[in-house]
């Protein structure tokens, strides 16, 4: 027969256009890690020279359009004197303990405490010591415990009118106590070793059954309301501030789906770059995640959740490793938790317009510091 | 140019590692065909765009996990001519539906050469599953055990429906088509 050897109508323009979205996703694609070769390291030598000059007081300003650091800056503050968003309270987990922070900086360590967590209105936390689970206000006053063994991950329901719940690992079982400590039951059995989430506003609880599989169920009646396989087993839940929407955070894929359980999307897929932590902006389902690839860390921020993936926009880059995001409870600030510097940048907005380095912190809140929580919406 | 299968891997490793250049190098080889297949299947070419360029942005999504041994030709086709059929599909309910209208209006011109758009025409009166293996054959020149895996279709369900395609093709062009 006749070949068709001419353009189709419309086919260059089309090509053009076409062009100029698939480019735009390629750059805003993170490459997965590859083998070690000699580039890095002249990336990285190329790279100090040009954070000498940035990181100077007039270089620092202009931090947002540079993004790309090798050490931690040289004129960070030495300790955090406050936090940016006033009245806020920031929780932080150590091998010492667990820490207070107070908006002034002002903060107080919770001594022997793990895997704390604010309850809705910052009025409490709940934590596990030794071996007992216990809600206690911010200055040490333990209203309840519970003793058991293999204590981990409590979380706190955030219903909102009082009537609350926490969710917490015994051993493999995930059991829920009221908000009172009172009414403890065994929810679920042979789970995952994966924190449950609670979805906002709701006694409906997201957690992974000891086959991977995502559950979510209501944990008052039991009733399961939907279930999922996943391509990867998550290392942590999240729903969005409004409850729209569920994260799943594989080891290197992010996938979310609706509130009845329909995917929605999957922005990255197995196989990208490792996926460090993610999380929601508050009140919002905007978006920002932490890939790690070869020996940078690079944040991204999703201002909406779109099928393609390509809304996703580069916040910052570093070398070195940044284990934790975390977004202030007005949703103005990003606190970076950037491990392998011993610092953590506070960040106006996903647009960069200021950076607030603070060093120390190890010396200020021991090892293994973790910035868990910033309350209160 | 990514003319041989040595040029294309070279070019494939390059997008891996980062190469604008070499993306688009693959891209502008690949673009035509892509096009052409999904406009010779769905007959509009809004509908065209949005198939090749979805195909596009799903083989950037998933260049890192490419494996270069692989042609990356038929891998593109196949989601080209995979969504261009669905596409089809899908007009055909929108139409029981009472839309045809607006897709006509939406549609671009029928092309210049007279000849193209006789055979376009000839081509729009098969089912999107025959005019895709029309396509993947006389356009992309597949072999019909090519079209079968491309597909996932049998090879004698291939041949078929070449066979009645290029029936039809001949009765209205009035040539020999094989």
């Amino acid at each position: 027969m006749t070949r068709w050897q001419e353009p189709a109508p419309g086919e260059p323009d089309a090509g053009d256009r076409t062009w100029h979205v698939v480019r735009r996703a390629y750059e805003q694609r993170l490459p997965a890690p590859r083998e070690r070769s000699w580039r890095p390291f002249v990336a990285i030598a190329a790279g100090a020279a040009i954070v000498a000059a940035a990181l100077s007081p007039p270089g620092l300003a202009v931090w947002g359009s540079l993004r790309d650091a090798v050490r931690g800056a040289p004129n960070a503050k030495p300790a955090l004197f406050s936090l940016p968003t006033p009245r806020s309270r920031l929780l932080v987990n150590s091998a010492e303990g667990a820490w207070v922070v107070q908006s002034d900086g002002s903060k107080r360590l919770l001594d022997g405490y793990r895997n704390a967590s604010w309850s809705p209105h910052g009025l409490y936390l709940t934590a596990v010591h030794g071996d007992e689970l216990r809600a206690l206000e911010p200055n040490g006053n333990v209203h309840w415990s519970i003793g058991r063994a293999g204590l981990a991950s409590p979380r706190w329901s955030s219903q909102g009118h009082g009537d609350e719940r926490v969710a917490y690992l015994a051993g493999s079982t995930l059991r829920v106590v009221g908000g009172d400590g009172r009414g403890d039951r065994a929810l679920a059995r042979h789970v995952s070793h994966v924190v449950p989430a609670w979805r906002p506003q709701t006694h409906v609880l997201a957690y992974l059954n000891g086959a991977g599989r995502l559950i979510v169920r209501n944990a008052d009646s039991g009733a399961v309301q939907w279930t999922a396989a996943l391509a990867q087993r998550p290392g942590a839940l999240e729903w969005s501030g409004d409850g729209r929407y569920l994260l799943a955070r594989g080891p290197s894929s992010l996938t979310v789906f609706g509130s009845t359980g329909t995917p929605r999307l999957s922005p990255i897929s197995p196989g990208a770059a490792p996926i460090v932590d993610a999380a929601f902006q508050p009140l919002n389902d905007a978006l920002a995640f932490v890939q790690h690839a070869g020996s940078r860390s690079i944040v991204w921020f999703y201002p909406r959740l779109t099928p393609d993936g390509t809304a996703a926009r580069r916040v910052i880059a570093v070398a070195g490793v940044f284990d934790r995001v975390a977004w202030s409870p007005d949703a103005r600030w990003l606190l970076l938790s950037w491990r392998s510097a011993d610092e953590w940048l506070f960040i106006r907005s996903a647009s960069v317009r200021k950076v607030v380095p603070v060093a120390g912190i190890a010396d200020a809140f021991g090892p293994a510091a973790v910035p868990t929580g910033w309350c209160c919406p | 140019m990514a003319g041989s299968a040595r040029d294309e891997r070279a070019l494939v490793r390059g997008a891996q590692r980062g190469s604008v250049s070499d993306l688009e190098a693959l891209f502008r080889h690949h673009w035509p065909r892509a096009y052409r297949a999904a406009y010779l299947v769905v007959h509009d070419s809004a509908a065209a765009e949005d198939i090749a360029q979805e195909a596009f942005l799903a083989a950037v999504r998933a260049l890192d996990r490419f494996d270069r041994r692989r042609p990356f030709g038929p891998w593109l086709h196949r989601i080209v001519v995979n969504r261009a059929i669905d596409w089809s599909r899908a007009r055909t309910l929108r139409r029981e539906a009472g839309e045809a209208g607006l897709e006509l209006a939406a549609a671009a011109a029928p092309p210049d050469n007279p000849h193209a758009r006789t055979l376009a025409a000839a081509l729009a009166e098969l089912s999107p599953e025959h005019r895709a293996v029309i396509v993947l054959r006389h356009l992309l020149e597949y072999t019909p055990g090519e079209i079968a895996e491309l597909t996932g279709l049998p090879r004698g369900t291939v041949n078929s429906r070449l066979r009645r395609g290029l029936d039809h093709l001949a009765s209205r062009l009035g040539e020999d088509v094989r």
